[in-house]
């Protein structure tokens, strides 16, 4: 059985809430949004879909990632060594390419891949160029998002990474890159773990009473605004409704997933030589993301390894990771190693989820994770030969444990379309132009 | 689709000039050959701090021109930072919003007009309400200076209302509605009612108005102008605005939004006289460190990576530490020394601390914090061009780049264009071996490949003429062994070695006029329209004739210039 959803309006919603009583506890239209959650997935045995997104910057060695063979039987290449002991649970996609241009070098395959369209670049703005769509983290989120406290979820290894999910034009969703920050963003004193007594709190219920007056107190201001002006206000105001829903849902007994339990606070970790310990860092936003997904504080997840053009010092190596993708000569031994290092890293999480019990499965089973990057060779930042691979099988939606080549350079759009299926949101057609698709890579689909 | 023309006619404008300043130039002001009749307005010898110049001309404005578009701006992380402080403490702790500012075109207030606040900035922006609200009524000294009365009891709607209409006027930078306040004032009493404390509900008043759009947004949208029936200019109230985050990057002051309820702000005069008054407080001197941490992308020094092993004088501090040399000059530069800003590319003064001294090799000024250094005559550094901020950002982890500085120079210095580098080509660079040991070697096929020249002729010479500078801004002679050879041309101009690099930047035409393209965007918080090119190029020319290159008379004159005071259609 899976969940109903009830589509209440946020006016119906919050005169239920502001009904009288300062306390929410017992408020009828609550169960009825919610119902989702909590003991539901003792009683029918299903568990939620979660789906997220791997991301490094500065591509791969083709020739070194892509293996010859197709089918069950692809060998393991170089680069795909690190995921050996994964082997049944992803998909290697290889020979697609990403249709909508390339006029910001390492800016236009994230773009074309995640909302089939190409970057909005702006003359002159080298490197300040923002998507033009949502992506589509952000277009699940919109489906699945309400059913749980973070509608999603974007974290970063790298400092100063912001992430590239995107609610539109110039709009971020940013990625928090404090492995302190984000538990206490999770597990801090909203955390509910199952069995825990729902917080009474009249506070509450006041913090939703403010939110409340700030939207009244903006419909008067949505007459006064230009066209533009008015989206973005939208998209404040959005966010704001998620956050009146995110109080009420504190009030809520929490989700009952048995291997739910708060973690321990993460270590404080240093760099060394200037290095940024990205591997310990990576290690600890993977454990804390993963009981995240197993305690279903969030669906939709991002996870930002590193950004599009990252510099970043890697431990033993002697540049930073793109300027050795353009000045070390020959086959790139040190690019070669840091991709290898990303993917070794890229399988901890994975393993991470996997090791998760849900019913007779895994939470890795219970998701779609989307590992890929800016370019497929960073020297060219060439954007065929696009670097994919799926992971989980999204609760029996999606096919794993294969290598799907495209012999005629198909659309990474049609990726896209399938995992917007998967995820159970409705479109009949993804991406603009050259990027335009209405159907999904039916190779991966089951 | 064609947008109907909306032009506006900029009628009868004062030419406003600033009495006393400058710093005792007798420069000549360049005779103004374009055949303009009079300037009726101007009171003669005023222009130069006393020179005789009663034959300058000014350059006049157009007598119409289409003003670009507006859009309502997002306060930055700074703005709010300091709006909070100044409307409930300097003492309170403010957490950020954790949404980052977003540059467009280098320039966070640029971003600040295309950003909202999305799910994560929304719940920073709740905890950060709550949490300096708490703080506002936590002490009776804190009350009494927020509260204007005594409550009567647990509630008490009249006190509250007071409340609501001197702090929301503040935050709000204007008078709330009737149902503004009586929304608000509801929150208060009905949170002070379950809580039991009158203050506890004047926490919530706070935290609903810090977390409404009329705070967090700059909703300077204008008004149809009465005297120009179809053309739109701000209104006083918005101006007072536009004057404080341009002038003080924060909120309005009580006297400021006074001035607006007054009516002053409509005349030049007012508008003027209020501009003076913001630029004598020190809050003027932290706004002008916020433009120049804009302009010069120095916001970017938070997260220098460089390797510690190849650059021993490298650590965390280098950053915030190189962005504190940088804001410091720009300062003195600004409001002690009063200089001509294009002296910034040749001045041998400039602000250090123990640690920027021992990377310069110079005796430390002081032992404690920053002080103001004069390098040595003789040497190789002067001007921004030595500063360590710009070329250690401009550089790659281990090794300095020809490239990235000289795309600095052109971009941001001289506010040109650089194409993005093609795609599907080959970037590598030879490594250092052979004859080929400097970056001058090393980087001779972007100079002579066809596909890569069209660009690296734009960018790497100017950057060879900074390779006497490593990856740190520490200074060397050679590179790999062999000696640098620092000499090239920028447009046309030769230079023997980055000090005579400096010179030439400085001389260049397009040089002085970037400050104003970039400094009247960050006041307006958008790119310039096409129709406006015309009215920066007056600007430009008053900086230079009127103004000597002063930076604070040019803030006053984009302030009383058409394009800071009229607007075009909604965005």
């Amino acid at each position: 059985m899976s969940s109903k959803k009830y589509k209440l309006s946020r006016r119906t919603f919050l005169r239920g809430m502001l009904g009288g009583s300062a306390i929410a506890l017992g408020l009828p239209p609550l169960e009825a949004f919610f119902n989702a959650n909590g003991t539901a997935y003792a009683v029918d045995g299903t568990f939620p879909k979660r789906f997220g997104l791997f991301f490094w910057g500065n591509g791969v060695l083709p020739d070194r990632w892509v293996p010859t063979m197709t089918g069950e039987e692809w060998e393991l290449t170089e680069q795909l060594t690190p995921l050996a002991s994964l082997r049944r649970d992803i998909t290697v996609l290889t020979g697609l390419e990403v249709k909508t241009g390339n006029p910001v070098p390492h800016g236009s395959g994230p773009p074309g891949l995640l909302t089939g369209d190409g970057p909005l670049d702006r003359t002159g703005d080298f490197g300040n160029s923002t998507f033009k769509l949502p992506t589509i983290d952000q277009l699940m989120a919109d489906e699945i998002g309400g059913e749980t406290l973070f509608r999603s979820l974007e974290v970063g290894v790298e400092q100063g990474t912001t992430g590239l999910s995107h609610n539109g034009p110039d709009s971020i969703n940013p990625a928090e890159t404090s492995p302190a920050a984000l538990f206490e963003r999770l597990f801090g004193a909203e955390f509910r773990a199952p069995g825990d007594e729902p917080i009474i709190d009249p506070k509450l219920s006041l913090r939703r009473s403010v939110l409340d007056s700030v939207m009244d107190d903006s419909d008067r201001l949505r007459q006064r605004l230009g066209a533009n002006d008015r989206i973005r206000l939208e998209q404040h105001l959005a966010a704001v409704r998620d956050l009146e829903l995110r109080i009420a849902r504190i009030e809520e007994d929490p989700p009952n997933l048995a291997a739910c339990a708060r973690p321990d606070a993460p270590p404080q970790l240093m760099d060394t030589d200037g290095r940024p310990p990205m591997r310990e860092r990576s290690r600890v936003m993977s454990d804390l993301v993963t009981m995240a997904m197993a305690c279903d504080l969030t669906r939709v997840l991002s996870f930002w390894f590193t950004r599009p053009v990252s510099n970043v010092l890697f431990p033993d190596i002697t540049a930073g990771h793109h300027q050795l993708t353009h000045d070390e000569p020959g086959d790139q031994p040190q690019v070669n190693r840091i991709v290898i290092s990303i993917m070794e890293d890229f399988a901890y999480f994975l393993e991470s989820l996997r090791s998760v019990p849900e019913g007779d499965g895994t939470l890795l089973d219970n998701s779609i994770i989307l590992g890929t990057s800016d370019v497929s060779y960073a020297r060219t930042h060439q954007i065929d030969e696009y670097p994919i691979i799926l992971a989980g099988s999204g609760c029996g939606t999606l096919r794993q444990g294969f290598h799907y080549r495209s012999t005629t350079q198909e659309n990474t759009s049609l990726v896209s379309f399938s995992l917007l299926r998967a995820m159970g949101v409705p479109v009949s057609e993804f991406g603009v132009g050259p990027g335009r698709v209405t159907q999904g890579l039916s190779a991966i689909e089951s | 689709m064609h947008r109907p023309s909306v032009r506006a006619a900029i009628a009868a404008l004062f030419i406003f000039l600033l009495a006393g300043c400058g710093g005792g130039s007798s420069e000549e002001s360049p005779p103004d050959d374009t055949g303009s009749t009079s300037n009726a307005d101007v009171d003669a010898g005023d222009t130069t701090g006393g020179a005789d110049t009663g034959a300058t001309m000014v350059a006049e404005y157009p007598s119409e021109f289409e003003p670009g578009p507006t859009a309502m701006r997002r306060l930055t992380g700074p703005q709010f930072e300091n709006s909070v402080h100044d409307l409930l403490g300097g003492g309170i702790v403010v957490p950020p919003l954790a949404e980052p500012d977003l540059p467009i075109g280098g320039l966070i207030s640029i971003g600040a007009s295309a950003s909202s606040l999305g799910a994560r900035g929304v719940e920073s922006l709740e905890s950060a309400a709550y949490a300096v609200a708490e703080q506002a009524m936590d002490t009776a000294e804190r009350r009494a200076a927020l509260v204007p009365c005594e409550p009567s009891g647990t509630v008490d709607s009249a006190c509250a209302q007071a409340f609501v209409e001197s702090f929301g006027r503040l935050a709000w930078r204007r008078p709330l509605e009737a149902d503004e306040v009586t929304t608000i004032v509801e929150v208060a009493d009905r949170a002070a009612t379950e809580l039991g404390d009158f203050y506890d509900g004047l926490e919530f008043a706070v935290a609903a108005i810090l977390q409404s759009p009329h705070f967090l947004f700059r909703l300077e949208l204008g008004e149809e102008d009465p005297d120009n029936p179809g053309q739109r200019r701000f209104t006083d109230l918005e101006l007072a605005s536009r004057l404080s985050f341009f002038l003080w990057n924060t909120t309005p002051d009580a006297e400021l939004l006074q001035a607006a309820e007054d009516g002053e702000l409509s005349t030049q005069e007012g508008l003027a006289a209020q501009a003076e008054r913001l630029l004598e407080s020190p809050r003027a001197r932290l706004a002008v460190r916020n433009f120049f941490s804009e302009h010069l992308e120095l916001y970017e020094l938070d997260h220098l990576s460089k390797d510690p092993t190849l650059f021993e004088h490298y650590s965390s501090d280098l950053g915030p530490d190189a962005r504190e040399e940088t804001l410091s000059l720009m300062e003195h530069v600004v409001f002690d020394a009063e200089m001509d800003y294009r002296d910034v590319m040749t001045t041998r003064e400039t602000f250090l601390n123990q640690r920027l001294a021992a990377l310069y090799g110079v005796p430390a000024p002081t032992r404690e914090g920053f002080g103001l250094a004069r390098l040595p005559a003789s040497g190789g550094r002067a001007g921004l061009l030595g500063h360590a901020s710009l070329l250690s950002l401009h550089s790659h982890p281990v090794s300095s780049s020809a490239t990235l500085r000289g795309v600095a120079v052109r971009t941001i210095l001289l506010c040109q264009e650089i194409p993005a580098p093609p795609v599907n080509v080959d970037t590598s660079i030879p490594e250092p071996s052979g004859d080929t040991l400097t970056l001058r070697d090393r980087v001779a096929e972007h100079l002579t490949n066809r596909d890569c020249a069209g660009c690296h002729i734009l960018t790497d010479p100017i950057g060879l003429g900074l390779e006497n500078f490593d990856g740190v801004g520490r200074w060397r002679d050679t590179d790999n062994g062999a000696l640098i050879d620092p000499s090239g041309e920028l447009d046309r101009e030769p230079f023997e070695d980055p000090i005579e690099l400096g010179k030439v930047i400085r001389e260049h035409p397009d040089f002085a006029p970037c400050l104003v393209k970039t400094l009247t965007r960050y006041a307006i918080g958008r790119l310039e329209a096409d129709g406006e090119e015309e009215v920066m190029e007056v600007m430009a020319e008053r900086f230079a004739a009127t103004h000597d290159y002063r930076v604070k008379p040019l803030m006053i004159e984009i302030i009383t210039s058409p394009m800071f005071r009229v607007t075009g259609e909604l965005n």
